[in-house]
This record gives structure tokens, sequence and C-alpha cells, in this order.
């Protein structure tokens, strides 16, 4: 169940990010507007970071046939899709990773407190969390703004993959609950709610211009 | 309060107003925009002069004084500028 739920998770957020990422590019190559090329970045990065953990299932499943997938290959996914979650954050004008106002600091330290000093893992997810929840916050002001309905699936997706972030993370504690499936099922649901404004993106009516710089 | 605009969307509303809201089918003078656009002489001037070299508007010779028209490119990037900034918007961004 978990083997299959994490297949499911991780090709969904490898075609959702490549969507998203492709749309980004799209925009930026038309528009030249650097927010579509940071978006770009953080989709890609977001969508090669499930499929390097997907491909290491894959192969743990049909070539090595060890058990359990290597610990660096799930590490090295979480850390490339932290970095696509930061894009989204730095998006939104984030200045730093430890924001100067004290009480920010400290809410920003506190997961870094909470994990494991041994398993860098736990640090990435960490970080996913705080970057995602900032995302999903800013998003959700900005609907406030605007009254942008597509704000709200985005916000959504957001906030859903920063539970199942946080969820994942705490299935660490009880390793035999049910909390590890129940946050795969977050994240695939917070997946599907970021693509549901992208696949609205009118993309047949652009027309390109190589000409254009 | 004042709302800041980028200067994408600097140049999508002098594009928007060049194709939607002429003065006459000559084309748009450099006073009608900065009114319309709401931005000073010198800025742009600088962002009209960058738009004609891209080929975004047409500068128009008329009755002695410039005037500019939306080009077929011009359109083009308008109708892609419109649709990608509602697409940043749904990520609460602005392009």
């Amino acid at each position: 169940m978990e083997f299959l739920l994490e297949n499911i998770l991780n090709l969904v957020g490898f075609l959702v990010g490549l969507s998203i990422g492709i749309v980004s590019a799209i925009g930026f190559r038309n528009t030249g507007s650097p927010t579509l090329f940071r978006l770009a970045i953080a989709f890609f990065s977001i969508s090669i970071g499930f499929f390097v953990i997907w491909a290491g299932y894959m192969i743990e499943d049909f070539v090595i046939q060890s058990g359990s997938v290597e610990r660096w290959i799930q590490t090295l996914g979480i850390a490339i899709q932290t970095v696509g979650y930061f894009f989204i954050a730095f998006s939104h004008s984030i200045k730093s990773l430890f924001p100067k106002s004290k009480y920010f600091r400290s809410v920003g330290m506190v997961p870094l407190f909470l994990v494991s000093s041994v398993q860098i893992e736990h640090i990435f997810r960490s970080v996913s969390f705080i970057l995602l929840a900032y995302g999903a916050i800013e998003t959700i002001l900005s609907y406030f703004e605007n009254r942008n309905k597509g704000a709200i699936s985005v916000a959504t997706g957001l906030s859903l993959l920063a539970l199942g972030e946080f969820v994942g993370w705490y299935s660490f504690v009880f390793p035999e609950s049910i909390l590890y499936v129940a946050s795969m099922v977050i994240k695939i649901g917070g997946l599907i709610a970021l693509f549901i404004p992208v696949s609205k993106v009118p993309l047949t009516k652009i027309k390109f211009d190589d000409n254009f710089d | 309060m004042a709302e800041y605009r980028t200067h994408m969307k600097i140049i999508g509303d002098i594009l928007s107003t060049t194709r939607d809201d002429l003065q006459d089918e000559d084309g748009a003078t450099v006073t009608y925009l900065i009114r319309k656009a709401n931005i000073s002489h010198s800025r742009i001037s600088r962002i009209l002069k960058t738009l004609v070299s891209q080929g975004l508007l047409e500068k128009v010779d008329s009755q002695g004084s410039n005037k500019y028209k939306i080009s077929q490119t011009g359109r083009e990037f308008l109708q892609a500028y419109k649709t990608f900034s509602g697409f940043a918007t749904n990520f609460g961004l602005t392009i």
C-alpha cells in the first residue's frame, strides 16, 4: 500500500511539476518576465525531485531488490524539491532564509531543534514545510487583494503540501502508524489542487515568435 | 494608496492603450500615452524607443507629430502578457 502510494505521489508530483514548469517556461519565453523564470526553476526542481525518488523506487524494485530504497536517494530527491519550494517562496520576495524579525527567526528555527541531528532529510523536510507555509500564506493574502479564484486553489495546494510534509515528518515519531500514508494522500491532493488553475491556461492561443528577445 | 506597477505592467498598459483606446486611426501621441499610462515623459520616451526597436509598436509620422500604433507582434505579446499575468496571479505573483 505504502509502496503504491509512494509511486503515485512521486509520479503525480513529477507530472504536475513538469506541467507547471513548462507553462512557466513558455510564459518566460514569451514575456521575458523574471517572475515566470523563477517559477519555471521552482517547478522544474520540484519535478526533478519527485522523479529522482520515483526512479530510486523503480530501480530498487526492479533491479536491486534489497527491500528498501537507498536513504541518500530519498534525501537527494527531497533536497531538490526543497530548492523548488525555496524559489516559490523567493518569488514572494523572501529576502533570506532567516528573516530579520525576531519572531520569525525564532519560529523558523523551531523545526531544526525538533528534528534528529543526524538525518539531513529531516532538515530538508522542515525547511520545505516553512517555505511551503510561507508561500501558502502569501498566496492567500494575494487572494484578498485581487479576488482571483485560482489563488485559492494554489494556496490550498501549497497548504496541503506543507501539511503533508509536517504529517510525514511526524510519522518518523510514530513509524508504524497511518500517518505516513495520510501524508502521501494529503500531498497528492495538494499537487492536484496546484494543477487545477494551471490546466485552465489557454496555451493554444499563444503564438510563438522566435525573433523576439 | 498608489499601486506599485512593475516595468512589465507599464508596458502592458501602454500596449493596451495603443490597441484598445486610440484617439484616432493614426495612433496615439506621446502626450496621450503619458496621460493613459500615468508615467513621466522621460520614462515613457525610453520605453517607447525600446518597444519600437523590438517591433511591438510602430512609429507613425502623422501631420508633423509622432504617433504610435501597436504592431502584430505587439498584439501577440499583449495576448501572451495577459495570459501569463493571469497565470502568475494564481500563484499570488505579478509578472
